[in-house]
This record gives structure tokens, sequence and C-alpha cells, in this order.
């Protein structure tokens, strides 16, 4: 009875893994890993030497100073910013200070879009800044941040 | 495993040559890595949608790379210009290699 008990629950086991390879893959996918993103570096990279000009006189921002759940943060940009063919942004990219991955995403925009504005949520481990950075094709950075209240802190 | 997303014209009754909104909407998991399931102690692995490209008429108007800072379910939202009856095509990518892709018709007035 033992031996029949072991037998079904081999199968069981088995066709679990054919039918849903889903089951099997997230162990062996490469993307796996937590991978640590220090908001000092991601921003290093993204200047790579050069220096952000204060972006605040362009740059408007939307984001609650202190949003019920820091696991859904809505962050709204709009840069007031010429977006022709020779003068346009061409990246805006958004970063958070003390999540342990502080990539949220980059955008790339071109003059197809007529104007720079940019609408994502975000999540939040703890208080901390959303930094917004936006780059022209003709090489400027600007760069605004705005602090966030997180009382109740979404996965970081 | 299959990726549920679309996407849709915030504006209507907009007309060649104005700026309109598009909105994308995707149901999907943003695993940091980092986080454990509290009942079993084993680690969430990453996993999260990695890229969105946004295609209007052949030409890409918007493309994004998503990391999992981005919350889950992640909603978007950009601006492009109408050029013409069309569509906006979105394909999404995750960290598994998924792909989708989905369609809204550009319909202009007038």
């Amino acid at each position: 009875m033992q031996r029949r008990s072991f037998i079904k629950g081999t199968f069981a086991l088995a066709t679990i893994g054919l039918l849903n390879p889903i089951f099997f893959r997230h162990g062996l996918s490469a993307a796996e890993e937590a991978v640590e993103m220090p908001f000092t570096e991601l921003i290093n990279d993204y200047l790579s030497g050069k220096t952000a000009e204060d972006g605040s006189s362009i740059m408007a921002l939307n984001i609650p100073e202190a949003p019920e759940n820091g696991a859904v943060v809505p962050v709204e940009v709009t840069i007031n910013h010429p977006m022709t063919a020779d003068n346009y942004i061409s990246n805006i990219t958004v970063l958070t200070t003390k999540n342990k991955a502080n990539k949220a995403i980059s955008f790339d925009l071109t003059p197809a879009n007529g104007i720079a504005y940019l609408y994502v949520n975000v999540k939040m481990g703890q208080t901390q800044d959303v930094v917004i950075l936006a780059k022209s094709n003709r090489g400027k950075i600007f760069k605004v941040s705005q602090n966030v209240r997180v009382a109740l802190g979404g996965c970081g | 495993m299959e990726l549920r997303g679309t996407v849709k014209i915030l504006d209507q009754n907009y007309k060649v040559g104005d700026v309109v909104k598009a909105k994308i909407i995707v149901i999907h998991k943003m695993d940091t890595g980092f986080t454990k399931d509290k009942e079993s102690g084993k680690t969430f692995p990453r996993f999260y949608l990695k890229e969105i490209t946004a295609t209007y008429n052949g030409a890409i108007v918007a493309s994004f790379e998503l990391d999992v800072a981005t919350s889950q379910n992640p909603v978007i939202q950009f601006p492009f210009k109408v050029t013409g009856p069309g569509t906006l095509v979105i394909d999404f990518v995750n960290s598994d290699e998924d792909k989708a892709q989905k369609s809204v018709a550009i319909t202009p007035a007038g």
C-alpha cells in the first residue's frame, strides 16, 4: 500500500511538471537573483560625469506627499520643454532613493511625442525621495526630486 | 505565462495634429527578489515586466525600460502626436522573455 501511494505521488508530481512549465522554469531563469541597485550608483551612471541642472522651473510634478500605501505611488511629471526635431527631451528616468532596487522606469522619447510627459506607478518601501531625471538630445540633464512620506511600505 | 494587458486612448474627439495620451495597464507581478513569503519563508524570485514598446504606424513613439521599483500591475501614461488614422501597437516583454502584443485603433475626427 505504501509503495502504491509512493508511485501515485511521483506520477502526480511529474504531471505538474509536464503540464505547467512555469512551475519549474522560475527556478531556472537567469533573472531570479535579487540585484541591489543603490541610488548613488544609478544616478552616477545616468549622469556619467556631467552635472544635473535644477529642473524645478520647467518640470511640474504631481506626486502625493503622503500616499495611503507605499505599494502604489502615482508619479506624474510634465516637462515644459520644446519637442522639436533638433531640441527635445530624449529620456525621462524615475528613481527612488532608499529602496533596495531603486530604478523604476526609463522612458525614451522622440519628437513624435509632442510633449514631454510621463505617468507611472512606483512602489516605495519607506519614506524617501522620488528623483526624476530628464535628458535632452543636446546633452543637458535636468533633475528634480520630491520627498514622499510613506506610512505603510510596499515591498521594497 | 500569458501576459495580460491593455491599452487605450484617454482623449476623445481628437484631430490630426493633436497630442493625445495613451494609457497602458499590464497585469504583472513586479517581484524584487528581496521579498519573502510570510508562511513558507521562501524568497520570491526576481520576476518583473521588462520592456514596453509603442509603435504608431510603423514608427516607435515610446519605449520603456521598467525595473522592480515600478509598482505591481504597472500603469503608464504617455503622450504622442496624432499624424493620421492607424493603429498604436504595444509590445510587452517580461523578465522570462514572455511576449504579448496589444493594439488600439487611432481614428482622428474630421
